[in-house]
Formats: C-alpha cells, sequence, structure tokens
C-alpha cells in the first residue's frame, strides 16, 4: 500500500497557488476521460419572439429537436427532458434560422420549412416516432384526421393513439400536427391552442368555412391511389372519407401528385 | 421575424465547461482543506465534478451554481469522513476476529494481510462484503445502506470473495 503524502493546513493558512495549480492538471487528465465518455449530446436552444407567439426552440446536431410554444403548460417540462437528454447551450443564432422560417411559412412560404431535418430523440416510444414521421408527409395546404393517419398507419381503430402521440409531438409546425383535424370535419384542438392551429392552417393555404369546419370546396385525396375526388364522389363513400387526404383545394391536390377522379370530375 | 428587444429569459446555468473553468479552484482549494491530503482532495475533486455534470440538467438557474457545487462537495467529502471513521472500526474488528483463529495462521501476518486486501477492493464491494460477512446483513439491509440493488450487493460481495479467494 502506498504512503499517503499528508498535507496539513492549520485554519486559515494559505495553500499556496502553485500547489491548487499542480493538482487540477493532474486532476484534469483523468477527469477529462471519463467525462467524455459520458458526454451528452449538445442542444443549441433559444426563445424566438415570433408572430404566433413566443416558442422554445432546440436544435441538436441531427436536427431541430424541440419547439414549444411558451405559453403552453408543458414548456418547462418539455425543457427539463431536453436538458437530461442534453448538455443544451443558449445561442440566439437558433432563434434568429428558425424564427425565420415560421415568419416566412406564416407569410405563406410553404417551403419555409420543409428543408430543416427533424429529430425526433426526445419521442419515447416506436408508435409515436411512426406516426410522427408519417405525419411529416402530409404535405402543406391538406389536413388529415386522426382516423385517417391511423388508417395510414396501418391501425384503423387507433385513432386515441394518434391522437396521444400527435399531442405529445415535441417538434410542432416542422411535424406539422396542426394538420390533423377531426373526421367530422371540425378543427379538433391544439397544443399551442386552436386559434394557433387555424392561423397556421390559413398561412398554409387551408381556409376553413365560418363554422371553422372543412370548406365545401375541399377535395378528398386517396394516399395510395393518388385520385382526388369531391367530398360527394360515390368513390369517396364507399372508401370512408375519414380515411383520406384532404386538400383545400383541387390546384393543391393536383401540387401533390395527384389527379381528378373521372367519376365526380371535381377539377 | 420581429425585432429581438429583450435577451430570452431562461436563466440557464452556464454550459458545464464554462461553470467547471469558473469554479474549479475554488472546489479544489476546498476539498484540499476538507481531506488534508492530495490523494484525497484529487479524488474528491474529481468525484465533484462527474456528480456535477450527471446532474446538471436538473439545476434550474444560474444563481444556484456555485452554492450546489459546494453542496456536491461537502456531502462527498462528509461521506468520505464517515466511510473512514467506519472502515477504521472494521478493521479494528477483523483483527480481533483473527485473533481467534490465531491458531492457525500467525496473526499479525494474516491480520496485516487482510487489512491490505480489504483496502485494495473497491469501494462499494468491500462495503458490501464487510456488512454481510462481519456484520452479518441481509443482502436487502445492505441494498438500502449502499443505496443500490439487493442484486447489486450480492453481486458486490461476490466479486469481493472472488477476489480475495484469487490472492
Amino acid at each position: 500500500m502506498q504512503e499517503k503524502r499528508e498535507i496539513y493546513f492549520e485554519d486559515g493558512a494559505e495553500i499556496p497557488d502553485d500547489m491548487i495549480d499542480e493538482l487540477l492538471r493532474e486532476a484534469h487528465t483523468g477527469l477529462a476521460r471519463v467525462l467524455n465518455r459520458i458526454r451528452r449530446p449538445l442542444a443549441r436552444i433559444a426563445v424566438i419572439d415570433s408572430s404566433i407567439g413566443d416558442l422554445l426552440a432546440a436544435q441538436s446536431t441531427r436536427g431541430l429537436v424541440a419547439l414549444r410554444f411558451m405559453d403552453s403548460e408543458d414548456a418547462t417540462l418539455l425543457l427539463a427532458a431536453l436538458r437530461r437528454r442534453f448538455d443544451v447551450v443558449e445561442d440566439d443564432a437558433v432563434a434568429v434560422e428558425i424564427g425565420s422560417e415560421i415568419e416566412r411559412l406564416m407569410r405563406g412560404d410553404t417551403n419555409a420549412i420543409s428543408a430543416r431535418a427533424v429529430d425526433l430523440s426526445l419521442v419515447e416510444s416506436d408508435f409515436q416516432r411512426r406516426a410522427l414521421t408519417r405525419l411529416r408527409r402530409v404535405p402543406a395546404g391538406s389536413v388529415i384526421s386522426y382516423r385517417g393517419l391511423a388508417v395510414a398507419l396501418g391501425m384503423p381503430s387507433g385513432q386515441r393513439a394518434i391522437g396521444n402521440s400527435v399531442a405529445s409531438n415535441p417538434v410542432p409546425i416542422y411535424v406539422p400536427c396542426h394538420r390533423v383535424i377531426r373526421s367530422d370535419g371540425s378543427l379538433g384542438n391544439y397544443g399551442g391552442g386552436p386559434e394557433r392551429k387555424l392561423k397556421l392552417l390559413r398561412a398554409e393555404g387551408f381556409g376553413v368555412d365560418s363554422q371553422r369546419r372543412v370548406p365545401p370546396e375541399a377535395v378528398y385525396g386517396h394516399w395510395r391511389s393518388r385520385i382526388f375526388c369531391r367530398p360527394t364522389c360515390s368513390a369517396v363513400r364507399q372508401a370512408e372519407r375519414r380515411q383520406w387526404l384532404i386538400f383545400a383545394d383541387p390546384e393543391r391536390a393536383k401540387r401533390f401528385g395527384m389527379r381528378a377522379c373521372k367519376l365526380c370530375h371535381p377539377a | 421575424m420581429r425585432v429581438m428587444d429583450a435577451k430570452p429569459k431562461l436563466n440557464l446555468p452556464p454550459p458545464f465547461d464554462e461553470a467547471m473553468h469558473r469554479h474549479e479552484r475554488e472546489i479544489m482549494r476546498f476539498v484540499l482543506r476538507a481531506s488534508g491530503n492530495r490523494e484525497d482532495a484529487l479524488d474528491l475533486f474529481q468525484e465533484t465534478w462527474l456528480r456535477a455534470y450527471r446532474a446538471y440538467g436538473q439545476l434550474d438557474s444560474a444563481e444556484g451554481l456555485r452554492p450546489w457545487l459546494f453542496r456536491i462537495a461537502s456531502n462527498l467529502c462528509l461521506n468520505r469522513k464517515r466511510d473512514r471513521a467506519r472502515r477504521a472500526r472494521v478493521i479494528a474488528d477483523t483483527e480481533l476476529r483473527e485473533e481467534h483463529a490465531g491458531a492457525i495462521l500467525p496473526m499479525h501476518e494474516s491480520a496485516l494481510h487482510l487489512k491490505s486486501m480489504l483496502r485494495r477492493l473497491p469501494n462499494k464491494q468491500r462495503q458490501a462484503l464487510v456488512m454481510r460477512k462481519l456484520g452479518g446483513l441481509e443482502y436487502g439491509e445492505i441494498a438500502v445502506a449502499l443505496g443500490c440493488s439487493e442484486e447489486a450487493a450480492r453481486a458486490g460481495v461476490y466479486l469481493a470473495l472472488k477476489k480475495l479467494k484469487a490472492e
């Protein structure tokens, strides 16, 4: 057993600076190695002052990892979850980057948010990750029902589970949970409040009628066959209209690469 | 984008490396004074920062950083002192028991040997072994005392015995 070199200090006796320096050097060699083994990934965060309200945004090296309206109840919970998973650094550049994309979206530029990668590492379950990944493919200017998204994921009666998955979406706007509405054609709820859902949908070119329901000129696009129909078409009734992607008008359905139904001639 | 008139008010603590850079000297001074020797000081210093890193996400204000670091360091120093005292008792115990077995082995040699072997065991394993074999505690009780699971306590005793037998 190696004998310890004892150093005793009387109360108040000075510890020389160079002794501290030497100890620090020695301590850091081992410490750095262990720390590097347990380091969490980095996330840059900032508060964005946007036209639809203050947003907390977090960007990891893989993409946008979290976005939350500061006035929502779970904003602090989300921040805590972020800080458990990541080494968080405040960085105003994030506010500028993400903020300008959101402003462009609010002015109607639907391509503004499509280029940014999304990091779903705050998502706990595989099912939720699948649901959100699928949801990303719902294009701007269209909406889908909870039921429809459940069908698209291959579990036709999973609309409740979808509802939960979408409600706890860590990256709203970029993972467009505002594009999920209720099967009866009403808007349904939104994490940032229904008003914001409406604003986002309008900015993307999906207007609702005065009752805040899907407008009469909307067309129903079938995801698989790439055909879109009027809501009254027999094909829609047969395949159940809840399972379809709803476009604000025929133009947008075409832009998404769909063709008009030959039975009901929606275009 | 609207003009950012006020800086965001998240009031998070600084990045960990910056916190370490800011406070490492005073923490080193503190643990050196508390322990009185450089090996312990180095140990306590590293342990303090490792613990601080693991729990850093739970620290929720910039102002709380310094007292929080000192609380970690002082808790570790206290734990260490308590462990020292406990270990001293255990070793005294060991020597007594060895006296009874003195018929088989010359007492002083075996006691010294066991003492040095025990010292070389990792903390958890040594504590677990001592509690089980000398203190006669149940594994469940050891688990509570060491703040680990019952399986971990069992494994600690097993590993400690294995190491002792190997020597």
